[in-house]
């Protein structure tokens, strides 16, 4: 019964990852651009979110709609000014880039928030403690299931708008070959910035729901950081539901690792993803059709 | 260089992007590693004046940082006395204090303190907090022959930490130390745990990392001998995001009593998991995490009735001999001046000046960094933790200091959401004892 409750938890868990792996998923989907910074703009988010709780006393939910436009636009801004910029100089410089502004954001945080760890789990009232108890061995708490929905409808609103819409189409033309869109009136820096303002929307989604679930400092972001990163190569590049996929099946990995060995944990994670790296698979080796 | 040329320099293969992009993340994990640009002292041969140089070293950027937030205000206190200078056997010397943040991070940890030691010719080193700034610190003194005192480490991963033998009764000439060690620990669980009645088992979540280590080896023996049954599911990895196995086998094994030494995150997980899977033990006894309040608050009506252990408390009835300053009005004058609630590491941080101050004034010569280590060794100074006094402990390097068990309560009055108090004094029975232990949401 402990190896049903593990997968179980490990699909809630894999589903924050999904969530957190989504915009780090996008952005090099459609940039190849692999974002260092995105474990740090999950913590923005998360920082945000915790002012507006904490200042006027709303649910998080609430204030985290209130925050999406904001991260709308420091994802918008980040490309225009430092990515656009860094983009230019090959594709080893957004990589540096990207590092450098995660460490910047961090002792931002620092410097404005103090090194105080918060945590939004006790203000959404039970929903991050209560659970239905099947059994006394299994038990599905609410917060997994809301985490779940979550992540299954931003992946599966993003899939959608990038199959399905002028705008996705635009965006995967731009993916596959940005100087032939631009040739039929699809500038590449417009997409891009609205490409990066929808990871960084989403990454502040993730935060938020990391601080719901567990409690986060100033430096909190890079832990989480390679684990979206390993949901993302599990899930095969630049595919949204791949992620999606690729993030549960970390999540369970690990659960089921613990169940036996708690030392295993973190590292059954790890052999998964090394797994999906030298285990060539259909997903894995076609990245460039991803979006086609 | 064409763009040709560039383009095969570097193709911009999959492959090769996830490999660094890997290799990148790997490295932003591993912390931020800034080894940039050190602050140069201004005057090189200032080792020779009349000027005595202390440097400190305390973790104020990183992980650790909560460590080193009061920093600034014991800082002030010390320099408010230390700027009018130290009479030290008739003779009048100017004091200056060089402050350097450790980043949490050893390298870095190591690097002030070598600029401290070669640019800066301090005479006196003082660093707290951690072993990754503390450690690296106390060795380059130690291989510079520059004094060091240290704390907030618990003394075994200091002094065992460094490659000192169990055999040795005084492994290091420049380096002493004063700090908890698992003895304390021990004292302080086995006596607060029985205000509380349980089945004497006890769960633990002992992290692999040094201090999970140092106390599976140490403090679980300990823990046995008085009669505890340990349930140990084994190490966990810090930052894993999934505790059910090891809540389903303190709930099988029906743990009364919960005992862990987590990162703050960790603990906030297991916790709202432990919660969701209808474990409650009776007593939750957590170290590390919840030195500082913030980190209990965090936890919101999860937290309170959480046990845990100070090294200082407001309540010490000792006194700083360097500022004159009672823990009350230390504890008091930081909240005033911050508007933040006091932390444990107000205490040490001071009585480290006192013991600089107690050393220097020792020393037949202060700026004899020989003679200063020699007079440390035997030094006896009254500090807002305790009376400390080398050369009695448990080697010649070390004073063990008390760590007091106590619990996380709702706070009866006052702008701050919760109260640590005192449950027991065993290490130390001139502190009072303030409350008993009460069964976690009795």
């Amino acid at each position: 019964m402990n190896i049903v409750n593990a997968i179980v938890q490990g699909i809630f868990l894999g589903s924050l990852y999904a969530l957190l792996a989504c915009g780090l998923s996008l952005i090099f989907g459609v940039m190849r651009i692999i974002n260092l910074a995105h474990g740090d703009l999950a913590i923005l988010g998360a920082f945000l979110v915790w002012v507006v709780t904490d200042k006027t006393g709303i649910s998080p939910f609430i204030a985290l709609l209130l925050v999406l436009p904001v991260m709308l636009a420091v994802g918008y801004a980040l490309q225009r000014t430092v990515l656009a910029r860094s983009l230019r100089g090959g594709p080893l410089v957004p990589l540096l880039t990207t590092f450098g502004l995660s460490i910047v954001l961090q002792n931002g945080f620092l410097q404005v928030f103090s090194p105080d760890v918060h945590s939004l789990g006790s203000n959404v009232g039970t929903l991050s403690t209560g659970s239905w108890k099947l059994t006394s061995d299994l038990s599905i708490p609410y917060l997994g299931v809301v985490l779940l929905v979550v992540s299954v409808a931003v992946l599966g609103g993003l899939h959608y708008t990038l199959r399905a819409t002028a705008f996705g189409r635009e965006m995967r033309a731009t993916a596959q070959d940005p100087d032939t869109a631009g040739l039929v009136g699809i500038p590449a820096s417009a997409i891009y910035a609205r490409a990066v303002a929808i990871a960084v929307a989403t990454a502040g989604i993730a935060g938020a729901f990391l601080a719901i679930r567990s409690s986060f400092g100033p430096a909190s972001g890079p832990a989480q950081l390679i684990f979206a990163f390993e949901a993302v190569i599990i899930g095969g590049l630049g595919s949204l539901w791949g992620t999606l996929v690729g993030g549960i099946v970390l999540g369970v990995a690990q659960t089921i690792g613990a169940t036996i060995d708690p030392q295993y944990s973190i590292l059954t994670g790890h052999l998964v993803f090394l797994l999906a790296l030298v285990v060539p698979r259909v997903k894995a080796t076609a990245p460039r059709k991803a979006f086609a | 260089m064409t763009p040709s040329d560039k383009a095969e320099l570097w193709t911009p293969s999959r492959r090769g992007l996830i490999r660094s992009g890997l290799g990148m993340a790997g490295l932003v994990a591993a912390g931020p590693v800034l080894s940039a640009c050190s602050v140069k002292g201004d005057d090189p041969g200032g080792g020779s004046g009349q000027t005595i140089k202390i440097g400190f070293v305390s973790p104020r950027t990183g992980a650790a940082a909560a460590f080193g937030e009061p920093d600034a205000y014991v800082l002030g206190l010390a320099r408010d006395v230390l700027g009018k200078g130290l009479t030290i056997g008739g003779k009048k010397y100017d004091v200056q204090v060089i402050d350097k943040d450790g980043q949490s991070d050893p390298q870095r940890g190591a690097q002030v303190a070598n600029d401290l030691i070669n640019a800066d010719r301090v005479d006196l080193m003082l660093t707290t907090s951690t072993p990754e700034t503390v450690n690296p610190v106390s060795d380059a003194c130690e291989a510079a022959g520059v004094p060091c005192i240290s704390t907030v480490v618990p003394w075994e991963a200091w002094y065992f930490g460094r490659g000192a033998k169990p055999t040795d009764t005084k492994a290091f000439k420049y380096v002493y130390h004063f700090c908890f060690g698992v003895q304390q620990f021990a004292n302080a669980y086995t006596t607060m745990w029985p205000q509380v009645s349980t089945n004497q088992k006890v769960g633990v979540m002992w992290p692999n990392d040094a201090d999970g280590n140092a106390v599976r080896t140490s403090l679980g023996p300990l823990l046995q001998k008085a009669g505890y049954s340990i349930v140990d599911p084994g190490a966990y990895t810090n930052g894993t995001n999934d505790y059910s196995s090891q809540i389903a086998k303190f709930k099988a094994e029906n743990s009364e009593i919960f005992n862990t030494f987590p990162l703050p995150p960790d603990f906030a997980t297991f916790w709202q998991q432990a919660a969701q899977q209808g474990y409650q033990p009776k007593i939750v006894q957590v170290a590390k995490t919840g030195l500082f309040a913030s980190q209990v608050e965090a936890l919101g009506a999860l937290g309170v009735g959480v046990a845990g252990a100070a090294y200082w408390t407001p309540t010490y009835p000792y006194t700083s001999s360097l500022t004159g300053i009672s823990s009350k009005e230390l504890g008091a004058g930081y909240q005033k001046k911050t508007g933040k609630q006091w932390t444990q590491q107000l205490g040490p941080s001071l009585a480290l000046f006192d013991a600089a101050a107690a050393a220097l004034k020792a020393a037949p010569d202060p700026k004899d960094k020989g003679a200063v280590a020699t007079a440390i060794s035997t030094l006896a100074v009254q500090t807002p933790v305790g009376n400390l006094q080398w050369g009695k402990g448990p080697n010649g390097n070390v004073v063990a200091t008390p760590i007091l068990g106590g619990q996380w309560t709702a706070a009866k009055s006052g702008k701050y959401p919760l109260d640590f108090v005192l449950c027991e004094s065993s290490s130390d029975p001139n502190v009072p004892v303030a409350a008993q232990l009460q069964p976690y949401r009795a």
